[in-house]
């Protein structure tokens, strides 16, 4: 059982929270193409390695938040980051 | 470089034993070359098989199967073995039922017992909404021509007496899909069995070589790799190799080493879990698969339970296991069969899943020549292997895409016509 | 072997003033409080408890503890109980398992005689040919399956689970580990100590030494005067990530086993080690026991193991155990000292028995062969936490390379040492524990720092000072000059590896696998070390080039019981729920809800929903109450159509899909107030959808002014349908004008109903009927519904179900999400085109709904049988005439009772979905029937006068 820094709640088992995948911004839905569009739905980095991904707090806050995990090893990076989408392999 | 191989049979054994005569090695144990017309990256079920049938159907023989560990070490030594083919869709009813096919014959064609049990396969099914998916899939399959229908809860009982098929309050047993060509298969051996085959053709398998990186001209990125370039070699620990083709056979690894080509794939990879217990007297003869309560029991012959569950909801390439895992495992499985709750779990283990955004695999061509993926098998690449493996060889041999996997492509992520598995496969085994 | 029981011992467990009476084997035995079933069954001079898996031999007491693969036996309905660990029990009725048909003559031993070709991977190479006979070998072969029978009546007994945070959990209450756990319990940390057997004090307990009584008297003391929470007979089944163990607990005096779960700070892995078993010929023979075995027999239980004994000794253990037996009067025949060279080749005798043993080509006669031949280090805590342990071929075992550092090795598993040092270092450790757990409780408790201050600053990672125990030198046994068992467990010999090895499954885990060596219950902890040494051997390579095996959770098996805790599967109901109950209700299962279908005639229900009034309970409904400024931006967001101009106490439909195109789900929304709107969704989906909206909020559009409060369950949802429901409505409502001009067709408005204020009123149904929908404060909901029913009683009120509603809907055409759509159906599919807004600025799923407008795609169309009466299931396929190319299927369908003929919803090609194109529908039956794709999809009142009446 992970235990996730929620950057409201302090650390809580991964059970109490959604995972919500790499985080990646979305295209511009008025000028992508479909190839861009597509790789935003479909296409993941998913390194072996630090990994800017989101969670959502749903037993606790009740916030969605990004936090970058090391994927190879389970580890967070101190502190948590703010809710922002950029990201993928970070 | 045929050789010729030292044949399995009662009477061999018996031979054998008497005389007090060791068999000779499974597969040989050779030097790395510096060039093959082909190389497979993974020494799975997957790519022993890829090789397998290049050599089989197609005499391209000089091919060497490279894996980082051990042959058969990752999901193909991990998975729960089951094969089945009753899916949701036309195209994946064809290719599992001729995967079925050759897992049928698979004992005489590469002499070797892979204890195929056929025992029945048993979906259950929990609410309306599942049993009307349930009936869908059989219906499909009928007209596919595969043997599945759905039975009421009194069949599911004479098939399966450790179910609990009273009025439960919360899981109750509406009813099945029951489908008797599925079965357990003795996976190492369909390790061992390909590699053994190929071997004998003159295949060469490679462990402890891992691949460090795939060498490519022309194409679009750095280092001549991704879209528009070629497969030119590839480095491993044990040094370079040249070769023309290159065949990613890989799961949990797929998007690292399709990263090497410059090829993004729509995968991420996550645990599955399994665990298994202590062997008692055999008393379930199926397989059951519940998927509300996410979990596949199987008996083996040994008497242990084998379970597996749906895979870890967090993308990870750590494999430790988890208790949550076998704490949720073991409710779910003592609402399915409330009279095992002494039964006592002895080793739990888990691999890792390529799941891709259809829960269907991406085989075939990429946007780098010569550069072939087999990947994304998500939770049903055990089931896959001889099928994936006859059609991915086609594939390299004959330069064009064979129509069984031609809905598999990568490009189907560029134009959006996914496969429609997802429904029926979300905790499909 | 003969058995018996000595006279009191010093150090003994047993209480000898109380006998208790069991069944072994169906005869009457008797032993004491304190035995083991093991013990009791030795003392009364029992010394075959099993036969062995694939050969059935004759098994007697190997180490005569948790992991000896002899002693599993079926205690009533609880099989593969370990008689070497559980304790006995008045009334116990013990049998023996994997004998047929008896303990004494098994016909399966006739296996042994054809051993020779039973080799490595036996099955493998035969049963090929021919195919068909595959499944009766296979049948043959289950019954060879070892372990007891589960009785599948035995009830799911009662088990909790207990979560703990301690400080420090120390596995192991050894010397080591209980001067662990005082340590750090000294320096204020909360400690968990954790032992494995049924007291602490681990070796201690069955020397006989002066010196090591005293220290376990005095380690005892000084536990009961601490702090430190001892459990014993309990066991740490795995190391998890971030330190979560799971604890087994089983000598919980009401649950059979319990699960404990602690979120450890620092865990200490204090196991002690485990006797090695020696491989030579006949070494799975009855009297050819380990050196722990035979001390523990002799000072916990007073057991005699033996007349006559033959030594084989590698070290200060086993020289102890030739001692014990000296002093409690079996002779000791020959004492052959691993140290200088010698090795035990055989053990010789009749099948149940052993006669003599052979070393250095001397026979001599005994009935006890003692093995001391080195240690296993059971490092599976360490492994599971990614430490690779590493070979010392001096010590002849492993010892911990790297493990993270909360996790901390001490007694033997970390070296050797007098007593003395093993109890300053288990002290050091302790010290150490409890300063590591300080820093990290300092950190957790600032990442939570909104909730709790933060005090000082957070203490230095204590840097580890320990003084490391020293390595005693072993000489290196595995194998003798003969071969012999490895995997007592699975039959497995030291012959099958090296044959597995040259046939070139070489490395530990492909010989593992092909010969299921370490795969059996002793879960490798007592075969694992000579697995690799056998495979090092036929390689020719070193133990530390060949490596060892991956250590997999747990590390003692623990029953599903225990795992599972108590089933906790709650279901909801609406608070109509009673009066469901008390008026016939048939229920069906939503999720989690448990919703009325019927009431006994659907059929009926339709009807009278149809001519005069009806209540539905709609309580699942998903409800999320949205305020603020930004709601219109939010709407357009989510929904494909367009909300900035709704009028305070309109509603509108609206359809979500995901960023791929894919429906997601629908419901309509009403504006209750200038920045006050009540979205509703499917049943199904109102958690997600509000997860959905959360993120859209949170991550995309932080700026946006939007609170959204999730008031599924906060509302009883009762809606009235039938030309009559006005008429009914209005005989219990205030505050509203309820005229078909004043409040129309979509419109939304806050209302008292039967007293009840704030409910809010909804002209808006499922069902085709004029209809209000009602969503009334939970607490009232029970009291509306009841006014509703009375007040109605001369309107010929009435309550329908789900089913009714389905029939109703279909009817109309209405489709279901999930039922009529799938994972692959896009927005223009459901036919809502004109709804798909795309000249907005964005919404989610825009681009790929853009794309799919200039598609063709498949359809979902109302379709009727030719024949009315008959109704296609729902899944049956179209096809193409007499093929079976699939090209739909059915998704709805139902005998209308209003339309008095079938009627269907389906998915079909794009080729197909314009009205009156002929279908052929393929029933499960096999039958092939013609339907026909109507005009649009209500197949009842397709211009909704009636309900906008």
């Amino acid at each position: 059982m992970l235990l996730v820094p929620c950057p409201n709640c302090g650390p809580r088992n991964s059970a109490d929270l959604r995972y919500g995948g790499e985080s990646h911004a979305r295209p511009d839905p008025a000028t992508a193409s479909p190839l861009q569009w597509r790789g935003y739905l479909y296409l993941r980095d998913n390194p072996a390695d630090w990994l800017r991904e989101t969670w959502y707090c749903r037993s606790g806050c009740r916030r969605w938040f990004t936090l970058e995990r090391n994927t190879a090893t389970n580890e967070f990076r101190d502190p948590p980051l703010p809710g922002d989408k950029r990201g993928g392999k970070a | 470089m045929r050789r010729r191989p030292a044949k399995y049979s009662a009477a061999a054994l018996a031979w054998r034993g008497l005389r007090g005569d060791s068999w000779p090695r499974v597969w040989r144990d050779t030097e790395l070359k510096r060039s093959y017309d082909a190389v497979v990256v993974g020494g799975g079920v997957h790519g022993l098989a890829t090789a397998y049938y290049l050599a089989r159907n197609h005499g391209i023989t000089d091919v060497a199967v490279v894996d980082k560990a051990y042959l058969g070490s990752g999901a193909s030594g991990r998975n729960t073995a089951i094969v089945r083919a009753n899916y949701l869709t036309p195209e994946g009813v064809a290719f599992y039922d001729r995967s079925l096919q050759l897992y049928n014959s698979m004992a005489t064609d590469l002499n070797i017992n892979v204890m195929f049990s056929e025992r029945g396969h048993l979906t259950l099914a929990h609410s309306d909404a599942a049993l009307r998916t349930m009936n869908w899939r059989a219906e499909v399959n009928k007209l596919q021509g595969v043997n599945s229908s759905v039975i009421d809860p009194d069949e599911i009982k004479k098939i399966a007496p450790a179910l609990d098929t009273s009025d439960h309050p919360r899981h109750p047993i509406l009813g099945a899909l029951y489908h008797p060509p599925g079965g357990i298969v003795r996976h190492d051996a369909v390790v061992w069995g390909y590699a053994r085959a190929a071997d004998h053709m003159g295949v060469e398998m490679h462990q402890k070589t891992e691949v460090l990186d795939i060498l490519c001209t022309g194409g679009d990125g750095p280092d001549g790799k991704g879209a528009g370039g070629r497969v030119t070699g590839v480095r491993t620990n044990r040094g370079d190799i040249s070769t023309p083709v290159v065949v990613n056979c890989t799961a949990g690894w797929a998007g690292l080493i399709s990263a090497m080509a410059g090829v993004r794939l729509p995968i991420t990879t996550h645990p599955l879990q399994a665990a298994v217990t202590e062997p008692v007297k055999v008393f379930l003869n199926t397989v059951v698969v519940s998927g509300s309560l996410h979990v596949y029991i199987s008996q083996t012959d040994r008497g242990e339970l084998v379970f597996g569950a749906a895979v870890d909801p967090v993308a990870t390439y750590s494999i430790r296991g988890s208790l949550e895992f076998t704490e949720e495992l073991a409710g779910h499985v003592l609402e399915l069969m409330p009279g095992i709750s002494r039964m006592r779990l002895l080793r739990q283990w888990s691999g890792l899943c390529d799941m891709t955004p259809d829960y269907s695999p991406v085989m075939g061509f990429t946007p780098v020549d010569g550069f072939l993926v087999d990947v994304g098998w998500g939770t049903y690449g055990f089931k896959a292997a001889p099928v994936s493996g006859e059609q991915i060889a086609a594939a390299v041999a004959t330069g064009k895409t064979p129509e069984l996997i031609a809905p598999f492509a990568l490009s189907r992520f560029d134009t959006g016509d996914l496969v429609g598995e997802k429904g029926a496969a979300a905790v499909g085994h | 072997m003969t058995m018996s029981r000595l006279g009191s011992q010093p150090t003994e467990v047993i209480d000898r003033s109380t006998t208790l009476r069991f069944r072994w084997n169906g005869k009457r035995f008797r032993g004491f409080e304190g035995d083991t079933i093991a013990s009791a069954l030795a003392a009364a001079g029992e010394h075959v408890f099993s036969r062995s898996m694939k050969y059935h031999r004759p098994r007697g007491m190997l180490t005569a503890d948790f992991w000896d693969p002899n002693l599993l036996v079926q205690v009533g309905d609880d099989p593969n109980v370990r008689a070497g660990h559980r304790l006995l029990e008045s009334g116990m009725d013990v049998h023996p398992q994997n004998v047929w048909p008896s303990l004494r003559h098994d016909i399966k031993a006739a296996n042994g005689l054809v051993a020779r070709f039973l080799t490595a991977g036996f099955y493998y190479k035969t049963f090929m040919r021919p195919q068909k006979l595959w499944p009766t070998y296979e049948r043959v072969l289950a019954t060879f399956a070892p372990g007891g029978k589960v009785d599948l009546d035995t009830p799911h007994r009662y088990h909790d689970k207990r979560y703990v945070h301690p400080d420090v959990v120390v596995a192991g209450a050894g010397p080591a580990g209980i001067e662990a756990a005082l340590a750090a319990a000294a320096a204020g940390a909360r400690v968990i100590l954790v032992e494995h057997e049924h007291a602490v004090g681990g070796h201690l307990r069955y020397s006989s030494a002066e010196s090591a009584r005293t220290a376990l008297s005095e380690l005892r003391a000084a536990l009961d005067a601490s702090d430190v929470e001892v459990l014993t007979d309990s066991t740490v089944t795995g190391r998890y990530e971030d330190n979560w163990l799971g604890i087994v607990q089983r000598n919980h005096p009401i649950a059979v086993e319990r699960l404990i779960k602690a979120r450890a700070k620092v865990l200490v892995v204090a196991p002690g080690l485990i006797e090695r078993p020696f491989v030579f010929a006949g070494n799975d023979r009855p009297g050819v026991i380990t050196s722990g075995a035979v001390r523990r027999l002799i000072n916990l239980w007073g057991v005699k193991p033996g007349e006559r004994a033959v030594v084989f000794s590698a070290n200060s253990e086993g020289d102890a155990a030739a001692a014990d037996l000296d002093r409690v009067g079996v002779e000791v025949a020959a004492v052959i000292d691993g140290r200088e060279g010698r090795r035990v080749s055989a053990a010789q005798g009749p099948p149940k028995a052993l006669e003599a043993v052979v070393a250095g080509g001397t026979r001599t006669d005994a009935d006890l062969l003692v093995v001391a031949a080195g240690w296993t280090a059971p490092t599976s805590l360490l492994n599971m936490a990614g430490d690779r342990p590493v070979y010392d071929p001096d010590a002849a075992r492993f010892f911990p390379s790297d493990p993270p550092s909360n996790v901390l090795a001490t007694g033997g598993l970390a070296g050797d040492g007098s007593l003395d040092e093993l109890r300053a270092h288990g002290a050091a450790t302790g010290r150490l524990a409890a300063q590591r757990a300080s820093a990290v409780a300092h950190r957790l408790q600032a990442r939570t720092a909104r909730a709790l201050e933060v005090t000082g600053d957070e203490p230095d990672w204590a840097a580890d000072e320990r003084t490391p125990l020293g390595r005693s030198p072993h000489p290196e046994l595995y194998r003798s000059d003969t071969h012999g068992m490895i995997d007592l467990s699975e039959d497995v010999g030291s012959k099958d590896l090296v044959a597995a090895a040259r046939e070139g499954y070489d490395s530990v885990e492909l010989a593992k696998r092909y010969t299921t060596a370490t795969m059996g219950s002793a879960q490798g902890k007592l075969e694992t070390v000579n697995t690799v040494a056998a495979i090092a051997e036929a390689r020719g390579e070193t133990i530390a080039q060949v490596g060892t095996t991956v250590w997999r959770p747990p590390y003692a098996p623990l029953t599903l019981g225990a795992l599972a805790g108590r089933v906790f599967e709650p279901v909801r109901v609406s608070s109509i729920h009673p009066w469901h109950e008390a008026n016939g209700v048939h229920t069906i299962l939503a999720g989690q809800w448990i919703r009325p279908d019927h009431y006994g005639d659907p059929a009926a229900e339709v009807r009278n929903v149809r001519t005069n009034v009806g209540l539905i309970d709609v309580t699942p409904l998903g409800k999320l109450d949205l305020r603020g400024p930004d709601i219109p931006n939010l709407l357009n967001l989510l929904y494909t159509n367009k909300w900035s101009k709704l009028p305070v106490g309109k509603v509108r439909y609206g359809m979500m899909c995901a960023e791929d195109g894919v429906v997601l789900d629908d419901g309509v929304t009403g504006r209750l107030g200038e920045d006050h709107y009540l979205m509703t969704t499917t049943s199904s989906g109102a958690a997600s959808v509000w997860e959905w909206v959360e993120n859209w909020l949170q991550t995309e559009r932080p700026d946006w002014r939007v609170h959204v409060t999730p008031v599924t369950t906060a509302y009883t949802s009762i809606n009235v349908a039938g030309p009559k429901s006005r008429e009914l409505v209005s005989r219990v409502t205030t505050g509203v004008d309820l005229s078909p001009e004043a409040f129309a067709y979509m419109e939304v408005r806050t209302a008292t109903v039967a007293g009840v204020a704030g409910c809010f009123m909804w002209r808006i149904g499922f069902t085709c009927e004029l209809s209000f929908e009602i969503h009334v404060p939970a607490g009232h909901g029970l009291h509306v519904w009841e006014a509703l029913m009375e007040a109605g009683a001369d309107l010929g009120v009435g309550p329908f179900g789900l089913e009714g509603q389905r029939i109703m809907r279909l009817e109309k055409g209405h489709f279901i999400v999930g039922q009529d759509t799938d994972g692959l159906t896009l927005g223009p599919s459901t036919g809502l085109s004109p709804l798909i807004k795309l000249d907005k600025d964005d919404f989610a799923g825009m681009p790929e709904l853009a794309w799919a407008a200039d598609r063709q795609l498949p359809m979902i169309v109302a379709i009727q049988p030719d024949d009315p009466g008959v109704v296609p299931e729902e899944a049956a396929q179209i096809v193409r005439g007499d093929t079976n190319e699939i090209l739909g299927r059915i998704t709805s369908s139902r005998m209308s009772p209003t339309l008095g003929r079938s009627i269907c919803l389906g998915q079909v090609e794009p080729e197909l979905a314009a009205g009156g194109t002929k279908l052929t529908v393929l029933l499960t039956s096999g039958q092939r029937i013609s339907a026909t794709v109507i005009d649009h999809h209500a197949h009842f009142d397709p211009d909704g006068e009636r309900l906008r009446g």
